[in-house]
């Protein structure tokens, strides 16, 4: 007996008088369409952080990691941040960030610990892998480093950036990241408009969206 | 009971719609509207035209070879660890996800919003076989709550006030909340936010499906379809088979045509992409992934080739927004998950026209949903032709020329295409018509032309064109164009008489 899965592309190839040895046209090319053109790297910065302010993110420009200090401690009291937890990739290890954390007060939870525990934490801390600046969208990839649910269950999710992770569009991150079992575009905070139409921010995911460039 | 209908009324259901709907409606239509003009315009409308271009022939390249993307996609989906499963129509893809859900003793469901799971009515067999099944978008949410349909295809609850929403949060929830967006969504985030921690499986459509890697792609806003994709330790995607495109390159032009059609957004929030089930315990994500593919009708739209572009569609609701009927009488009116004139084109498609022949004359034609249509649906077109399908029956074959009209077709063309045989045929059609011919008339012909002679005469055939032209006008110079306009217009005239006189024969 043919199986569904079997019976089903019969279907298909009979209705659109196709067979298993039909020849196989590629994509034609007048579907595509070329990447955005782009300004100077300093200017394409300049348009990420515009359009993540524009989304209700607010973004900070930190010229040296000796000022990471400050910064997180204004976070800690603008967001009442008391548990936190974040990725475990080298760059944020290289920056000292759970040091700090420490230092100035926060309990750090670890991203492996339960989803139930580290949805407790008010802070998850992540770098980002690539970002679109015509969107104001940050790309991040997962892996052990850099578990998925530190930008996803903390009220507040920071994301520190390299000023080398702008693309100029899709194309380029898709061409790096598309082997990947699982990334995702994250652009601005969680929001909806689901009541009246009434734009809400912070619904399923981060309330707040934090963007530092080092 | 089963959400899945078995008659759709349009006629009735528009006597029932609320006051306060259309209003509620046109607000929402108007916001994205408004904000899908401002991002076009931002992009420029030159480079707009040409996504939506690109948009058509990736998506239609991806429809006219499904089979070899759908083998494809399994392949991968396989490969990357997840499970394929095929289902013929809804009650098939009920029993996979039951199986599924036995299999891991599922007890409490979390479901990303999906059209393709409401299309299957799967709430309902969830909570048939004790297992608690829970929307999560905040619109979905409130609408499963009050036991009602969506009215909208990206606000499911845009017909309901603050003020209804907080009176059906302290009827079903027991909470007292202010009639406030924020306090309500509040709520909602709070009883929800422990549901997800709770759930053992998570259930969610797909936006798109990337053959090339075996990518299933989730756009939100809330963030709901990250928490149902990422906690449960089992992750189903329900997806028509009508949803695969060829590689992450197609992504580049339909992710951009995506949100600025649907809110007028440049991207939604949050873009998921997902191939199989978490490589690594550290990285969190779902130990097990199935994907089910469903048809329920899909194979049969495709057959018929004058309405196959349907499954173009990306369901961004912009033809919702833009249309004049939908805009007065909002989703509850089409009787089924999809509304407007997508819906009035795919649910008589997907349910049969003698369920929902009402639709697709639920439209004035006025043609804006094919102008907004971001993959270029020629949805009018496809209206008409459903129109000539409720009155003449589902035959799904191309069954606008029947073989006898061809062959006529064929034979005409071919006698006004040989000069010989064009002059043979004027000579021998006097000869035929003498005995039938009363002065300048043929007051009766034999049968099927018949149908004609017993309203009114038919005239008689005096002369070939060539003779014609000659009595009036002298001796035929060698004038080619003016030659050439004239037997075009005869063989017109040829056509439009013979596909008469065959219809005439056929309505018989």
């Amino acid at each position: 007996m043919k199986s569904t899965r079997d019976e089903l592309l019969d279907k298909v190839r009979a209705a659109l008088k196709r067979d298993v040895n039909s020849i196989m046209p590629g994509v034609p090319s007048t579907a595509r369409i070329s990447p955005r053109s782009t300004g100077d790297a300093e200017a394409e910065r300049s348009l990420l952080f515009a359009e993540i302010e524009k989304l209700g993110g607010k973004t900070r420009r930190l010229t040296h990691s000796a000022n990471l200090k400050d910064a997180l401690q204004d976070l800690m009291r603008v967001e009442a941040i008391k548990k936190a937890t974040l990725w475990q990739t080298t760059d944020l290890k290289e920056l000292g960030i759970e040091e700090i954390l420490t230092s100035i007060g926060v309990e750090i939870v670890s991203p492996y610990a339960s989803n139930r525990v580290v949805a407790e934490c008010d802070l998850g801390i992540t770098g980002a892998d690539y970002a679109l600046p015509e969107t104001g969208t940050l790309v991040l990839r997962s892996s052990i480093e850099k578990p998925r649910t530190v930008s996803l269950l903390p009220r507040v999710h920071l994301a520190i950036i390299r000023p080398n992770i702008p693309r100029a569009d899709l194309h380029q991150v898709f061409d790096e990241v598309k082997r990947d079992g699982y990334f995702v575009f994250v652009t601005g905070p969680s929001r909806t408009a689901d009541i009246e139409l009434t734009l809400t921010i912070g619904v399923h995911g981060p309330q707040a969206l934090h963007v530092w460039a080092i | 009971m089963s959400n899945i209908p078995t008659h759709i009324d349009f006629r009735s259901n528009v006597q029932h719609v609320p006051p306060h709907m259309p209003p509620a409606v046109r607000k929402a239509t108007t916001k994205f509207l408004g904000n899908r003009a401002d991002v076009v315009n931002q992009l420029g409308t030159d480079r707009w035209e040409m996504l939506r271009q690109a948009g058509h022939e990736i998506r239609l390249h991806a429809i006219n070879h499904l089979d070899h993307y759908l083998t494809q996609l399994e392949e991968q989906v396989t490969r990357a660890g997840g499970q394929v499963h095929w289902a013929r129509d809804a009650t098939e893809a009920r029993s996979i996800v039951l199986q599924i859900a036995r299999e891991h003793h599922i007890k409490r469901v979390v479901k990303a919003k999906s059209m393709a799971t409401e299309e299957i009515d799967l709430n309902h067999a969830l909570q048939e076989a004790g297992i608690q099944a829970l929307e999560t978008d905040l619109g979905e949410y409130i609408v499963q709550l009050a036991g009602e349909m969506p009215s909208h295809i990206i606000v499911p609850a845009v017909h309901l006030t603050k003020e209804d929403i907080a009176d059906l949060f302290h009827q079903k929830l027991g909470v007292d909340a202010a009639p406030e967006p924020t306090a309500l969504t509040a709520i909602a985030h709070t009883k929800l936010r422990e549901e997800f921690l709770s759930a053992d499986m998570g259930v969610s459509g797909a936006n798109f499906m990337v053959a090339e890697t075996g990518t299933i792609v989730l756009v939100t806003n809330e963030g709901n379809g990250r928490m149902c994709s990422t906690l449960p330790p089992v992750h189903v995607a329900i997806a028509g088979i009508d949803k695969v495109v060829p590689d992450m390159a197609s992504l580049t032009v339909l992710l951009k045509l995506l949100a600025r059609s649907a809110t007028g957004q440049k991207i939604s929030t949050y873009t998921s992409f997902i191939t199989g089930p978490r490589r690594v315990d550290g990285e969190n994500g779902p130990q097990e992934f199935h994907l089910i593919l469903l048809d329920n009708g899909r194979t049969r739209i495709l057959q018929d080739e004058s309405a196959r572009e349907t499954l173009l569609c990306i369901r961004c609701g912009a033809c919702l927004n833009v249309c004049p009927v939908y805009n007065q009488v909002g989703g509850h009116a089409y009787g089924w998950v999809y509304s407007g004139p997508i819906g009035a084109i795919l649910s008589p498609q997907l349910l049969g026209t003698s369920v929902a022949a009402d639709l697709p004359f639920a439209s004035s034609l006025c043609g804006a949903c094919g102008d907004i249509c971001p993959v270029k649906i020629p949805i009018p077109k496809i209206l008409l032709h459903l129109r000539h399908r409720v009155v003449e029956g589902d035959a799904v074959e191309p069954a606008t020329t029947s073989p006898i009209i061809q062959a006529g077709v064929q034979a005409g063309a071919m006698a006004l295409g040989t000069p010989w045989l064009y002059q043979l045929g004027s000579q021998l059609l006097r000869l035929v018509e003498k005995p039938l011919q009363r002065g300048d008339w043929l007051p009766n012909l034999p049968p099927p032309a018949n149908r004609w002679t017993m309203v009114r005469p038919f005239p008689a055939f005096n002369a070939d064109f060539r003779t014609w032209w000659e009595r009036r006008v002298g001796k035929p110079r060698t004038n080619k164009r003016l030659r050439n306009l004239a037997l075009a217009v005869i063989a017109i005239e040829a056509l439009l008489f013979v596909g008469w006189l065959l219809l005439r024969k056929r309505k018989r």
